[in-house]
């Protein structure tokens, strides 16, 4: 059986993935916190990925696939700690791949990595740039990491690397912005604005993921759901009431409340209530056969259900 | 298919149409009725939550073209010729802008939908500053309307829509009295996107909405300060607020030339895809000149 190493495995994610693996992989993990209550086969060790430790690891444990979905992704916190360990983490880990001959490389990036700019026509190919940090810079260090991933596809062609770029997960487990934003009750969107979005559900992203994998997957690669809704539906539909405030007041509201620790979202991400990050799944629907199996009715139903992965 | 929110029972807006509509005189609800039956016959792919994937919802479409539709019918008592000549599938209508604020690409689209056989939904392709601005975004792309960027035409036009371009942009609208019926530059991606996707071409020429109001002249600096493409002075505007960018009752002719199909490839050099913009400049110039020789006067 091969094994597959799972970076940041006691994230939910990840130990979802972990578990929908199981059955055709030899698992193991790595994370910076322990996972309690882990199934027995499931080997992991708590490292750093930066320190070495770390590629002691990937020298005893020798996989032949590498799932990376380490990186921190709370806004709130130490900045540079965050970009520290995310941007040198990544690195470190493209490293001990090509050093220790892993076959493939899936690594989990983000769809906001486009950022969300009046420009941006609808359903973005991969090759569009990825301007997230013009007017975010909270999220610098997740178009790094995305950046070094897709330039290693091509540097280092002997480990076939796959960069997953998601629209935003939802479900029950799902911990992401998007997810946290359309749990509230009242979330506030900024007035006279309605963007579209698209939003796929947590099992299927597993899916893909494991897919990527079991296809041998070498590229960049948008990861899409079932469609677009107006994000006031997307409110609507998972029982929220929006709050509606104009930009100028809403920004410092935002500003303020997240450096207070209120919520999650620096001011940044308000542009994302405003202009549409749409992507074209096509290159992944072709390279991998990808069809998602949930409708949106059925990820707002889940959605709506909050429940922690064991 | 009935709105979601309908079913919560929080549509405010929806209320409030509701409770508007029954207010009104019969004959507006009969314009409502008719915009609602053509719109029907309008092929879409929905999804579960009434958007097509462009963003664009019918109902939306029927509340924002109703004021159109009004407009078109009472104020600017709009008359077409060659609506006709419009094929079926793919097409981009290429017309004449002018008038401080987009009433043209209104009642172009009111045109499309009320005269055309079978009617057809004319999406707008905006300026990169559109969605900047509140309202007039989300208005916008209920509508069926994009940002114009080339990918978004493309798609528009693979997916079989009737796609209205203004290749003059701001540079047409906001220019003054003056240069009424004077086509300024053309941008030349549109054609580029025709050879591309094989699309055919219909010059359109409005007839009207260049006087709708005359502008003095444009006071770039201050617009530059407040972040517009262009603050005109016009005899109403600013004088009387917001309120007098409102147009004056001209008549409006929509005239729709024979469709152009262009043969090569969308890789050729700028020579000779302007020499293409040329073609189509003339032929939007014969229409404007051809329909105000009908004329009388701006009013009738």
């Amino acid at each position: 059986m091969n094994k597959v190493l799972i970076t940041g495995i006691a994230s939910p994610l990840g130990r979802r993935l972990a578990r929908r693996l199981a059955s055709g992989w030899s698992v193991c993990g790595v994370d910076a916190r322990p996972w309690q209550g882990r199934p027995r086969e499931i080997a992991m060790h708590v490292v750093d990925l930066r320190k070495r430790g770390f590629e002691e690891v990937v020298r005893s444990e020798r996989p032949d696939a590498v799932v990376h979905l380490g990186v921190l992704r709370e806004m709130q916190g130490d900045a540079r700690n965050r970009h520290d360990l995310n941007v040198r983490g990544t690195k470190s880990l493209l490293d001990h791949c090509a050093a220790f001959e892993v076959g493939q490389l899936v690594v989990v990036s983000t769809g906001t990595v486009y950022g969300a700019a009046p420009e941006n026509p609808l359903y973005m190919s991969e090759d569009e740039p990825l301007s997230a940090s013009r007017s975010y810079p909270e999220i610098r260090d997740r178009v790094e990491v995305d950046a070094l991933a897709s330039s290693f596809v091509w540097r280092v062609p002997e480990v076939r690397t796959a960069v997953l770029r998601p629209v935003h997960v939802m479900g029950p487990h799902a911990t992401g912005m998007m997810a946290d934003y359309l749990r509230r009750a009242r979330p506030p969107i900024v007035l006279g604005y309605d963007p579209l979005v698209q939003l796929i559900h947590e099992d299927d992203w597993a899916e893909a993921i494991a897919l990527a994998l079991s296809k041998k997957l070498a590229g960049v690669f948008n990861v899409t759901g079932p469609g677009v809704v107006p994000l006031r539906t997307a409110i609507a539909e998972t029982r929220g009431e929006p709050l509606a405030l104009p930009e100028f007041a809403l920004r410092p509201m935002v500003r303020g409340a997240f450096a207070a620790g209120l919520v999650p979202w620096p001011e940044g991400a308000l542009d994302y209530l405003k202009y549409p990050v749409t992507l074209s799944g096509e290159r992944f629907a072709q390279a991998a056969g990808w069809k998602p199996l949930f409708e949106l009715r059925e990820i707002f139903a889940a959605h709506r259900e909050r429940r922690s992965e064991p | 298919m009935s709105a979601p929110n309908e079913e919560r029972g929080d549509g405010l807006l929806d209320q409030l149409a509701e409770r508007l509509m029954a207010a009104l005189p019969d004959s507006v609800r009969e314009l409502d009725a008719q915009i609602g039956e053509r719109l029907a016959r309008i092929p879409t792919s929905l999804n579960e939550y009434g958007v097509d994937r462009f963003g664009m919802e019918p109902q939306s479409v029927r509340r924002q073209l109703l004021p159109g539709a009004l407009l078109y019918r009472r104020y600017f008592r709009v008359e077409t010729s060659g609506i006709e000549r419009v094929p079926t599938g793919r097409v981009l209508l290429i017309a004449n802008h002018a008038g401080q604020l987009p009433f043209d690409a209104m009642m172009l689209s009111v045109a499309m939908l009320l005269e055309a056989e079978p009617p057809r939904l004319a999406r707008g392709l905006g300026e990169y500053w559109i969605p900047r601005l509140p309202f007039v975004s989300s208005a916008a792309t209920r509508m069926g309307g994009l940002v114009g960027t080339p990918e978004n035409c493309r798609a528009l036009l693979d997916a079989e829509e009737c796609v209205m371009v203004f290749p003059e942009g701001v540079r047409g609208m906001n220019k003054t009295f003056r240069e009424r019926y004077r086509l300024q530059r053309f941008g030349t991606g549109f054609v580029r996107l025709a050879l591309e996707t094989r699309t055919p071409i219909v010059p359109v020429g409005i007839v009207g909405s260049e006087e709708q109001q005359p502008g003095l002249f444009d006071l770039k600096p201050l617009a530059k300060l407040l972040g517009m493409p262009a603050f005109p002075i016009t005899p109403t505007f600013p004088l009387l607020g917001p309120l007098g960018l409102f147009p004056l009752p001209v008549k409006y002719r929509i005239h729709f030339g024979e469709p152009l199909r262009f043969a090569g490839s969308a890789a050729e050099e700028d020579a000779a895809i302007e020499a293409r913009v040329a073609e189509v400049r003339t032929a939007i110039d014969k229409l404007l000149e051809a329909g105000r020789r009908q004329r009388k006067s701006i009013f009738s």
